[in-house]
């Protein structure tokens, strides 16, 4: 069964001045369980395909199914209340409230869901073990390495027990080895756990990890392969 | 982590920022409270004190005679008068007085005096009188003796038991006369009232001055101060405006009521400029908070936070901000007030002379009241929640997708 449905996607920037059409009919479903990487040149609308798809920015036509829900027909309050429950979010960097320790972060969804203190105690100590962060639950983000933030965000991102996770470009700042620790840990929640994994990324040695690459240029799909 | 904590810990990611506004919200609050109170200290003195040692808060004369004070300018002291000012439901204490001068003589000395002829039960709840004497005994109804004040009595050279001989011009220019014994020798504090005072009862005055049933002044206390407009304006309606004046205390020490409000509206410009210094240091300190942050408030609203709630905690920092300047302000400032409302601060220069010359210690207390304090810190707290304005507009209008590429 599919949990993301997109029809015809499509969004143009600066319309009234110069339009830029960053994504241009796209249609594309996703499965769950999918290990899934979103790749293209720079500027090909990577980014605004995850941004849509994860109810960021609004589409200048087309529809988004999730789960059933056409998530392009909600309001303000119920988009960002659908995020907190259905979707995580990986970003390229400083995804992290520096305030926060890294338990806080991870907790910091599930706060916002209302579940109790055990719960959250239990769960978080469980996702930072399995990102490889059990030792730095109190640490700050300023105390943790680029790769080290990334893992924290990803045990954010699960908190919440997702429907999916996006992730735009996670690796892009980190070193290689970083960048593959990363990707390893995201391999095996999703081999273990069968967490849906949609990123974007242009580095090839990522790409060659994904189970299935769908490839843009200017806003179109022009492969969407799947490995077994 | 509750959004206290969340906002407690954002405001001390830069401890110097924070440090500087809280400070100057510190500062601000601190010189308004002890200005307001050097202020209303000032002039809830100065009430007090004309009320209770001289004026009282209003009083009727015969038209025209406060700015001639002379016997013929005294009015009959008539039913009517009385009923009018009994009827007045805020008119709490009356005293009729019969004021002028005369000669007074004892052995081979000689000194004009002010002879105030009054009820001395009515004067003694007005002014304490009796609390003032040093010597001898107060006024007893009905007796023809007199007090006499310090000052003059040393000048003089008598004490009580002596007898004092009075001369001078009555009422309608018939000359006047007598001899009256001192019950008691007054001390007040002010060198002009304690050099010419006489006092005595107001029918012994009335038959020295040959103006029977006559006063010059009925002073009136109220009840409610703070009502005293809408009761002299009562007042006025009742009497015959032809023949009386209502004249509230403040209408007729114009000298000091004068000074006091070009200090007073001074002090208040003083006070505006400062909060609108410090709003616009705070306005300052709100704009950076806000606009470096914008990236991470993109990360919170789409991991799942409502925008208001994120509004919200930034309202949280901006309050626990000024809240932390606030009560440090008040803080510091209670202590002071405290202090000089007890012990009152000496005053000097033309205004202790002003004061002086009105028969009043040059002393000024601060004022210590609830009311004061409670509408600075408010004007505070609406200044930093005007602040919020601009984040929380900010937040609302947040577009997640821009934000993120900050
Ligand atoms: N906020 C924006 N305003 C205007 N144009 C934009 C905006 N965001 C992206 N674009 C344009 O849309 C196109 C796709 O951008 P993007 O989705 O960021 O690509 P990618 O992530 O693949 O690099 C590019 O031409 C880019 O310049
Ligand atoms: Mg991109």
């Amino acid at each position: 069964m599919n949990i993301i449905e997109i029809k015809n996607l499509s969004k143009v920037y600066d319309e009234k001045t110069i339009p830029v059409y960053a994504l241009n009919g796209v249609d594309l479903a996703f499965k769950q369980g999918e290990f899934t990487s979103i790749v293209g040149p720079s500027g090909s609308g990577k980014t605004t395909m995850l941004n849509m798809l994860g109810g960021l920015d609004t589409p200048s036509g087309g529809k988004i199914m999730i789960d059933g829900t056409d998530i392009t027909g909600l309001k303000s309050r119920q988009l960002i209340d659908f995020r907190m429950r259905n979707i995580g979010f990986v970003f390229q960097s400083f995804n992290l409230i520096p305030v926060l320790t890294a338990k806080e972060n991870v907790e910091f969804i599930m706060q916002l869901q209302g579940v109790d203190r055990e719960q959250r105690d239990k769960r978080t100590l469980e996702l930072l073990q399995s990102v490889g962060l059990g030792e730095k639950i109190n640490t700050r983000p300023n105390k943790l390495s680029g790769g080290q933030q990334q893992r924290v965000a990803v045990a954010r991102a699960l908190a919440s027990k997702p429907k999916f996770i996006l992730a735009d470009e996670p690796t892009a700042n980190l070193d290689s080895k970083s960048a593959e620790n990363l990707l390893e840990i995201m391999e095996k929640l999703n081999r273990e756990e069968n967490i849906t994994f949609i990123f974007s990324t242009h580095d090839s040695r990522v790409v060659a990890k994904a189970r299935r690459v769908v490839t843009l240029e200017d806003g179109k799909i022009v492969s969407d392969v799947s490995k077994n | 982590m509750g959004d206290l904590r969340l906002a407690w810990r954002n405001i001390w990611r830069n401890k110097r920022r924070t440090l500087l506004t809280a400070a100057s919200i510190f500062l601000a609050i601190f010189l308004a409270l002890i200005v307001r109170s050097l202020q209303i200290g000032w002039f809830d003195n100065l009430a007090e004190i004309v009320v209770q040692s001289y004026t009282g808060h209003i009083q009727i004369h015969k038209k025209g005679y406060w700015d001639d004070r002379d016997i013929n300018n005294s009015m009959a002291f008539n039913d009517s008068l009385a009923a009018v000012v009994k009827s007045n439901a805020n008119v709490d204490k009356t005293v009729p007085r019969l004021e002028y001068f005369a000669l007074s003589s004892f052995e081979k000395q000689t000194k004009g005096v002010m002879l105030a002829g009054t009820d001395p039960l009515k004067e003694d709840a007005l002014t304490k009188l009796s609390a003032k004497v040093v010597k001898g005994h107060y006024l007893s109804t009905g007796e023809n003796s007199i007090l006499v004040s310090q000052g003059l009595a040393s000048y003089l050279g008598l004490t009580a038991g002596d007898t004092l001989v009075l001369l001078g011009q009555g009422y309608h220019g018939i000359s006047a006369a007598g001899k009256y014994p001192v019950c008691g020798i007054v001390h007040f504090p002010s060198p002009v009232l304690d050099n010419q005072m006489v006092y005595m009862n107001l029918a012994t005055a009335q038959e020295f001055f040959s103006a029977d049933s006559r006063i010059t002044s009925l002073s009136l206390t109220l009840k409610n101060p703070d009502e005293i407009g809408n009761t002299a304006a009562a007042l006025k309606a009742e009497v015959d405006g032809g023949k009386f004046e209502v004249m509230r205390w403040d209408e007729m020490m114009v000298e000091i009521t004068q000074q006091l409000k070009v200090k007073t509206a001074g002090g208040k410009i003083i006070i505006a400029i400062l909060y609108m210094i410090v709003g616009f240091g705070v306005f300052g300190t709100v704009i950076m908070m806000t606009n470096e942050r914008t990236r991470e408030f993109g990360v919170i609203v789409s991991v799942g936070m409502q925008k208001s709630k994120l509004a919200m905690i930034l309202v949280l920092e901006m309050i626990l901000i000024g809240l932390t300047g606030l009560i440090t302000g008040v803080a510091f400032a209670m202590p002071i007030m405290l202090y000089f409302k007890l012990n009152p601060i000496h005053i000097w220069g033309s205004m202790a002379q002003a004061f002086i010359s009105y028969g009043i210690q040059p002393l000024m207390p601060l004022a210590l009241k609830a009311n004061f304090i409670l509408s600075n810190v408010a004007t505070v707290l609406v200044i930093v929640s005007l602040t919020c304005i601009y984040p929380v507009r900010r937040i609302f209008k947040l577009k997640v997708a821009d934000a993120l590429h900050k």
